[in-house]
């Protein structure tokens, strides 16, 4: 796992910045989040998203309802609520202007 | 056969091995303690037991009702460990003081480190704040205490006949080196606090120590013995001295050490540590990169024998600075009975210091010495192996 080592924390600043945009584009579910994911650099498992979305959820970024699924027991389904949505816009255009520096800033890419 | 056990799980009942009970039980306690101090607690291990549910319900049909444990240590694996997102609990549960979880910033290397008690663990650290392989930084970093004097103790144990520079060495082979960011949280480990101990005692670390009545008594027989020891080689000196008074008239102490050794023995011992620094480059630069400073040993000499020929002859060439040595201190010693310590702790004194000097200068000039150490553990493996393979060549 070396090669994911070494860019853990530039996948850690943006993990939540990913979910936010996930979870703006439609209503989804654990399991839905990790299913997009999984073929990304960013896979995850469920002991780092719980809390992650727990956390979020307290700075009220998010809200989740039940919803009754046809096999099993009823599932959480998060949604953006506004100041989700506030902060990720303010995300996003933080994360154009820093990819502008980059590219600009030092040894061309 | 094994034994299941029945669970519950967010309402619904799941049977499980009882390997499997025991491996589950484990990863929610885990969960459990990392989370501690988050208000979302209950309700991020609830999710958490749904979707290990979700993972059984999977796994099981009409005819299969029960979840082995090789499919619960999979799930578990799946699941990953629980990380506490906002990165406080983990450092203060472990440090426990004050039974706060707000304690933000407490985390060493920066890394975000989910373990809230890896046992502490002994590593070398290089590069970062290494000076030259990082072994006294590793031991300061287990030991809690600062690198400086760490690295001041570690010379001090260079007074006894160079014996540092070789435990150096070992250290070097021996300590692993902290490459990940698992092992290097480990190396600054869980705080030494009472949290630490009562979780460690709970977990069983402590057991091997149930034998204390015997060591107890196993103790005080050892210092009975060494201090009868320490009597009876006090008297055995002073009627050593006495003999030597009475019996003797020509055994009376001599002039001491005269002036010339005062000034050659520093000498020799200068020469004699600046040759070992030469058979130990010599020696580094032959498992480094098979060659002696450029010269190509014969050809089909393998590599133990270029060693065991180097040993040789550094015990040759160093035998007459040796045998000078042993004269100054037979001349300092003269009708004593041994030369007067505080020659022997001059002597050393310079031979550390200079030994001390040569090796951060040349670590400073040279940095393939430092490559070269840090090669060594796997230079010296891979001499191990080619020996073997030789070995076992019919």
């Amino acid at each position: 796992m070396s090669v994911n080592e070494k860019f853990l924390s530039i996948r850690k600043g943006l993990l939540e910045f990913l979910l936010l945009k996930i979870i703006a584009a439609d209503k989804v579910y654990v399991a839905d989040i990790l299913r997009q994911l999984k073929e990304t650099e960013f896979a995850t498992q469920e002991g780092t998203l719980y809390p992650l979305l727990s956390k979020m959820r307290r700075e009220k970024l998010l809200d989740y309802e039940w919803q009754e699924s046809e096999a099993g027991p009823p599932r959480k389904y998060y949604q953006l609520t506004t100041r989700g949505r506030e902060r990720l816009r303010e995300t996003t255009e933080y994360w154009q202007k820093i990819s502008g520096t980059v590219k600009d800033l030092g040894q061309p890419l | 056969m094994n034994k299941v056990i029945t669970i519950n799980l967010n309402g619904q009942a799941y049977q499980l091995e009882e390997g499997g009970y025991d491996a589950l039980r484990a990863y929610l306690d885990g969960a459990a303690r990392r989370l501690e101090g988050n208000p979302d607690r209950d309700e991020i291990i609830a999710d958490i037991e749904q979707a290990i549910a979700d993972k059984c319900r999977a796994l099981l049909s009409a005819h299969k009702t029960v979840v082995v444990t090789k499919e619960i240590e999979q799930i578990v694996a799946e699941m990953g460990p629980v990380e506490d997102a906002s990165g406080e609990a983990p450092r203060a549960a472990a440090a426990g003081a004050a039974g706060s979880a707000k304690d933000p910033g407490a985390t060493r290397a920066g890394e975000p480190s989910a373990e809230p008690g890896p046992a502490r663990r002994l590593y070398r650290i290089y590069p970062e704040g290494a000076m030259l392989s990082g072994v006294c930084n590793g031991l300061a970093a287990y030991l809690n205490l600062d690198v400086a004097l760490v690295r001041v103790l570690f010379c001090l144990t260079c007074f006894f006949w160079g014996f540092g520079v070789l435990l150096y060495i070992l250290m070097v082979i021996i300590i692993p080196p902290a490459r990940t960011s698992a092992e290097k949280s480990a190396a600054f480990g869980a705080a030494a606090t009472a949290q630490e101990f009562i979780r460690r005692a709970k977990e069983g670390y402590y057991e091997g120590l149930k034998t204390f009545s015997d060591k107890h008594a196993h103790r005080e027989w050892r210092r009975r013995f060494k201090d009868e020891m320490r009597n009876w080689r006090r008297t055995f000196r002073r009627e050593m001295r006495d003999n030597a008074y009475r019996g003797h008239p020509n055994w009376a102490p001599g002039p001491g050490p005269g002036p010339g050794a005062w000034v050659m023995l520093p000498l020799v011992s200068l020469l004699h540590s600046a040759l070992v620094f030469l058979w130990v480059c010599m020696l580094i630069s032959l498992l480094a990169k098979g060659t002696i400073f450029g010269l190509m040993p014969p050809a089909d000499l393998p590599v133990w024998a270029t060693i065991l020929i180097l040993f040789l002859l550094f015990g040759f060439v160093s035998w007459p600075l040796k045998a000078l040595r042993h004269a100054c201190y037979y001349q300092a010693s003269y009708g004593r009975s041994g030369a007067p310590p505080v020659v022997w702790l001059w002597e050393v004194m310079v031979w550390v210091a200079f030994a001390v000097a040569l090796g951060v200068l040349a670590s400073h000039h040279f940095p393939q010495l430092k490559d070269a150490l840090q090669n060594l553990p796997d230079v010296v493996h891979d001499a191990v192996d080619a020996f073997r393979r030789w070995w076992a060549k019919p």
